[in-house]
């Protein structure tokens, strides 16, 4: 019982635990989430059956939440969902009278695009301006970016432009709109939420949550912290991390191995917290869309997006991509509107040269696949309908576009992307391989199961959300502790291995 | 369809999740197929650390704030034109007691600093590429026999003293000074320092490797010793002078540096005996104790407010002064936790000369061979060390041997890192243009890891030595120094005796020529003479 015993310090710290700290911000894999949780569970089911007191209390829950992630910044949360909460009745009511809205959309949008710019931006101008005329130049401190502020801005925008487009009526309560920005499970990394999808379960007088979809949230949880706490985690710091630092020899097969070892670690990363995201939500009663869907099985780019992240290119899809026009002004338009939506894609993951061309090459890409639709008559859109061989193919080629493009992304800067791809030309030799398995022997393992774990077709997953539905209550308990206890001690191993610390999902910096 | 809302079930699994995962503290730490888990701690949050060891936190470098932050502090506050000027409030509080006795300076031979003994000398490399080097600036200061400063930080490897109280000790016999130098007011834990005695109480302290219990308004507050502590009323140190080495007894300086945002009242008392009450007024600058006396003891007490201590520095004389700033488990970036504007400011205080890095023991794995990023987390530490401490010259040391046990045949064997980050090491300091000296190249001078294991210089483990290790490596380094010195002086020397040497002959040429214009201006004279005569 000694572990037990705590100290008569234990108020002040856990005082100072509630406070917001930059340097342990509250995400779902923390162990104080798990408390938070749990002491927001007791008010949950308490106010299960009344919808306003429930949705307040949701949403005070959300704001303390997105507090202890990103402090004062909650502050910004309030504004933009207050002043899209106003303009979304004022361009509803314009539009009601048969007057235009235009103004109004783009006053929001100006607002919140500016937002996102200052804060993606300004470091990077403030750098160029200063390189130019000479440091201090400008007298500007590097900005923190709040965390998850490109997805409440780009919600935000979706609400008001959908009203505009009449797709959507108003939300009568501002605590209602606040409740769609700021849910919880979703605010960190997404995925994005359109109110069209989720106002009805915001306003519905009954929180249901069947016995399948909680197996289906555990087993969403459980699969993403397996996936994001262990894989993407140890990967990242066991192998690719020291890879592309160069520590591993200047072998082209490790810089390959490297670059599928980084592809997988994004997925795993980026997916795993999704994943659990979308379970915390469920067993909380509220559906989420789904954010990927297998991406590397993917036969075509144009069948990638639809997998990756598919929340966000279903927004850039819907208010870039058709905002500029999509594909109604013309084929060269469409090429064209296709190549902006994904530079601008790639602009919005930083402002800089790699990702500049990592936008360039996902917009070349996919503008050449629709060329390629339209003058080769047999060719397929997705992989389902290609015939097994060439799908195949069409995958092997597809998933290399994508890792490479990941490299691209990854890189410092476009020297280390030209120094990765020499090695790989002229470097390879086989007799790395003996290295390679012997020093990150861990690591191989873990690439060789996560990928597996990718290849796995749709149906094994179904099949296991059934049994650990079957499972019922112990058991689920036992596969959640067993878990959560391997997350610890891989923690603790990376810990002692690397001396660093576990940090944030990789996407967070976005 | 019975629809059942069953929220319910949320709770109560969450709950079972919160117990179970708390109850997985009682599985003890075990080890299987090779891997040894550990005891996994839910409540960690909550629980003061005691160890100490097992937070790791990485701190990373910012350089651009930190040059911002020195640039704030160098702007005037800009002050309205008003009748009265308001009294600068003090940085510094004098008591005088009695007047350290003036040492007169003598002029250093070369014969008498260097090395003695035939045990090959380590050389510093000294990278820099100025006309005169900073190290250079530093050895000319040793040469003129000035005050001189010195901040050796390091890991574990230093702590209580090892090494530098020899290092001390050495360079005070040689070149003066007295006094054990910089020592904190409170640590959070149980250390013991034989050259110096102190006991505390009442302290609330704080570690630099633990930003997360450090109260947010504290984070910037730390110096490069690495604690704080935070004292109300009747928190009290007193620190007192050991014989442990032959220069530390008695000193004639002591002084305490603390932060008082606030106003406060603290009272210092000397050797147990007088005692005198300092009101500080509030101000965000560091604040320094100044006292001249005899001193065997201080202590230091506050009586009213809140006051941030970080300790007290015990020194005499004219000479050497060496403050062992250790840190346990620290790989160095506990630098960048630091306050660039503490730092600086207890600098313009103390000025520091030399600023030592010993750092890289606990970054080794076994046979690791590639330390690309702790070579440029290096680089960012001389970097933030130069511009906290910007009039010192900077000494990178390299990593000290170490061995491992081989599982397999229980034998030790050479951990298989210690070159390769040795020279990683050095890369970063010859990058930097600072000056480098490889410890384990001077522990090979002694027969290496081994040879310290056997002689009872180094403990079991091969990696920490002990004392009596420390007093051969600080011989190694003091003799380093020492050759540096004895360079300079014999260059000195030489210089002086071949400006001797000119000035003899241009005396002699002087001679010559006045001799020479006498004897004809005796034959004209003689002339003149017999031509009168002739008349």
């Amino acid at each position: 019982m000694e572990f037990l015993a705590l100290d008569n310090g234990v108020l002040e710290r856990i005082v100072s635990l509630l406070c917001f700290d930059a340097m342990s911000p509250l995400t779902l894999t923390t162990g104080f989430f798990l408390f938070a949780f749990l002491v927001f569970g007791v008010g949950y089911v308490a106010l299960c059956r009344c919808v306003n007191l429930r949705n307040i209390y949701v949403v005070l829950f959300s704001l303390y939440f997105y507090y202890k992630l990103s402090g004062i910044y909650v502050l910004l949360l309030l504004a933009v969902a207050l002043g899209d909460y106003l303009i979304g009745r004022r361009v509803a009511r314009r539009r009601e009278r048969g007057r235009g809205t235009r103004g109004w959309v783009a006053l929001s949008v100006t607002i919140n695009v500016a937002i996102l710019a200052y804060f993606k931006a300004t470091d990077f101008f403030v750098g160029v301006v200063n390189d130019l005329y000479g440091s201090g130049t400008l007298d500007w401190e590097s900005v923190v970016v709040p965390a998850g502020v490109s997805f409440f801005v780009f919600q935000s925008i979706a609400y008001v432009v959908d009203i505009s487009r009449g797709v959507i009526s108003p939300l009568g309560r501002f605590t209602d709109y606040l409740f769609l920005l700021s849910f919880f499970p979703k605010m960190f990394l997404g995925p994005l939420v359109r109110a069209k999808d989720f106002i009805s379960q915001i306003e519905a007088r009954d929180v249901v949550v069947t016995r399948e979809d909680f197996g289906r949230g555990i087993t969403l949880i459980v699969g993403g912290l397996v996936k994001y706490a262990i894989i993407a985690k140890a990967l990242g710091l066991l192998f690719v991390a020291p890879a592309f630092a160069g520590e591993l020899g200047d072998g082209g097969l490790v810089a390959l191995m490297a670059i599928y070892g980084f592809t997988l670690q994004i997925y795993c990363d980026f997916s795993g917290y999704s994943d659990i995201a979308v379970g915390v939500a469920l067993i909380m009663g509220f559906r989420l869309p789904d954010n990927f869907d297998a991406p590397y099985k993917s036969a075509t780019i144009t069948e990638f997006w639809r997998r990756w992240h598919i929340s966000l290119s279903s927004w850039l899809r819907d208010y870039l991509y058709i905002s500029l026009g999509g594909n109604r002004k013309g084929r060269l338009r469409t090429y064209l509107n296709l190549f902006l939506t994904m530079l601008l894609g790639g602009l919005w993951h930083g402002v800089g040269m790699t990702f500049i061309a990592w936008g360039v090459l996902h917009g070349v890409a996919l503008a050449l696949h629709k060329v390629w639709l339209e003058v080769v008559p047999r060719a397929k859109r997705f992989g389902s309908e290609m015939k097994p061989l060439w799908r195949m193919v069409a995958t092997t080629f597809t998933f290399n576009l994508v890792a490479f493009g990941w490299l691209l992304f990854t890189a410092e800067d476009m020297t280390q992307v030209g120094d990765m791809l020499h090695r790989i030309a002229n470097n390879s030799s086989l007799a790395e391989m003996d290295a390679l398995l012997s020093g990150s022997g861990v690591a191989m393992v873990l690439m060789v199961v996560g990928y597996a774990m990718h290849a796995l077709p749709k149906s094994f997953s179904l099949g296991i959300q059934r049994v650990v539905t079957r499972l019922g209550f112990v058991g689920q308990l036992v596969i959640v502790v067993a878990v959560i206890w391997m997350v610890m001690q891989c923690n603790a191993m990376l810990a002692a291995e690397s001396g660093v610390a576990t940090g944030l999902p990789m996407y967070a910096a976005f | 369809m019975k629809r059942k809302s069953c929220t319910s079930r949320m709770l109560w699994f969450t709950l079972a999740v919160v117990v179970g995962t708390v109850g997985l503290g009682f599985i003890p730490p075990f080890e299987l197929w090779g891997m040894s888990f550990a005891r996994v701690d839910m409540l960690s949050d909550l629980r003061a650390d005691i160890a100490g060891e097992d937070v790791v936190v990485e701190y990373e470098a910012d350089i651009e704030r930190l040059e911002q932050e020195l640039a704030a502090m160098d702007v005037e506050p800009a002050v309205d034109v008003i009748d009265t000027l308001p009294e600068p409030i003090p940085v510094r509080y004098d008591w005088i007691v009695q007047q350290e006795p003036e040492v007169k300076r003598r002029v250093l031979r070369s014969d008498e600093v260097a090395p003695t003994g035939n045990r090959r000398v380590v050389p510093i490399e000294d990278f820099d590429t100025l006309a005169v080097t900073r190290y250079e600036r530093f050895i000319e200061k040793l040469a003129n026999m000035e005050d001189v400063r010195i901040a050796f930080m390091g890991d574990s490897f230093v702590e209580g003293d090892i090494l530098t109280s020899d290092l001390r000790s050495e360079l005070q016999m040689l070149l003066g000074g007295r006094g054990v130098g910089f020592v904190a007011c409170d640590i959070p834990f149980a250390t013991v320092r034989k050259s110096v005695k102190r006991t505390s109480s009442g302290w609330t302290s704080y570690s630099v490797m633990k930003p997360k219990s450090t109260p947010e308004a504290l984070r910037d507050k730390y110096f490069v010793s690495g604690y704080l502590a935070e004292g109300r009323s009747g928190a009290t140190t007193r620190w007192a002078s050991t014989d442990a080495f032959e220069t530390l007894d008695s000193c004639s300086r002591a002084r305490v540096l603390l932060y008082s945002r606030d106003t406060s009242r603290l009272l210092v008392e000397i050797n147990d005996t007088l005692s005198r009450e300092f009101e500080i007024a509030g101000d965000g600058h560091v604040r320094e104790i100044y006292v001249e006396a005899p001193i065997d003891a201080l202590r230091v007490k506050v009586l009213e407010g809140t006051v941030l201590c970080y300790g007290a520095s015990l020194e005499g004389g004219r000479g050497i002064t060496v403050d062992n700033f250790s840190v346990r488990s620290n790989n160095g970036h506990a630098i960048f936790g630091t306050g660039a504007t503490i730092n600086r400011q207890i600098d313009e205080m103390l000025g520091y000369d030399l600023v030592v890095l010993q750092y890289g023991l606990n970054i080794m794995q076994p046979g690791q061979r590639a330390f690309s990023r702790y070579r440029d987390q290096l680089r960012d530490m001389i970097a933030y060390a130069e511009r906290c401490f910007p009039d010192a010259a900077i000494l990178v040391l390299g990593v000290s041997d170490r061995w491992i046990k081989n599982e397999e045949s229980g034998e030790y064997e050479p951990i298989g890192s210690v070159d390769a980050l040795t020279s990683y090491q050095r890369a970063a300091a010859d990058s930097t243009h600072v000056a480098f000296w490889s410890t384990s190249e001077a522990m090979a001078s002694y027969g290496g890891m081994p040879q310290f294991v056997a002689n009872g210089w180094a403990a079991k483990d091969y990696t920490h030595i002990n004392f009596a290790g420390g007093r051969r490596v600080a011989e190694s380094l003091s003799r380093a120094l020492r050759a540096s010195l004895a360079e300079l002086l014999a260059e000195r020397e030489a210089e002086a005796a071949r400006l001797e040497q000119e000035a003899r002959r241009r005396e002699m040429e002087y001679q010559m020529l006045i001799d020479r214009n006498v004897d004809a201006a005796t034959t004209l004279l003689d002339t003149l003479t017999v031509d009168e005569n002739e008349k």
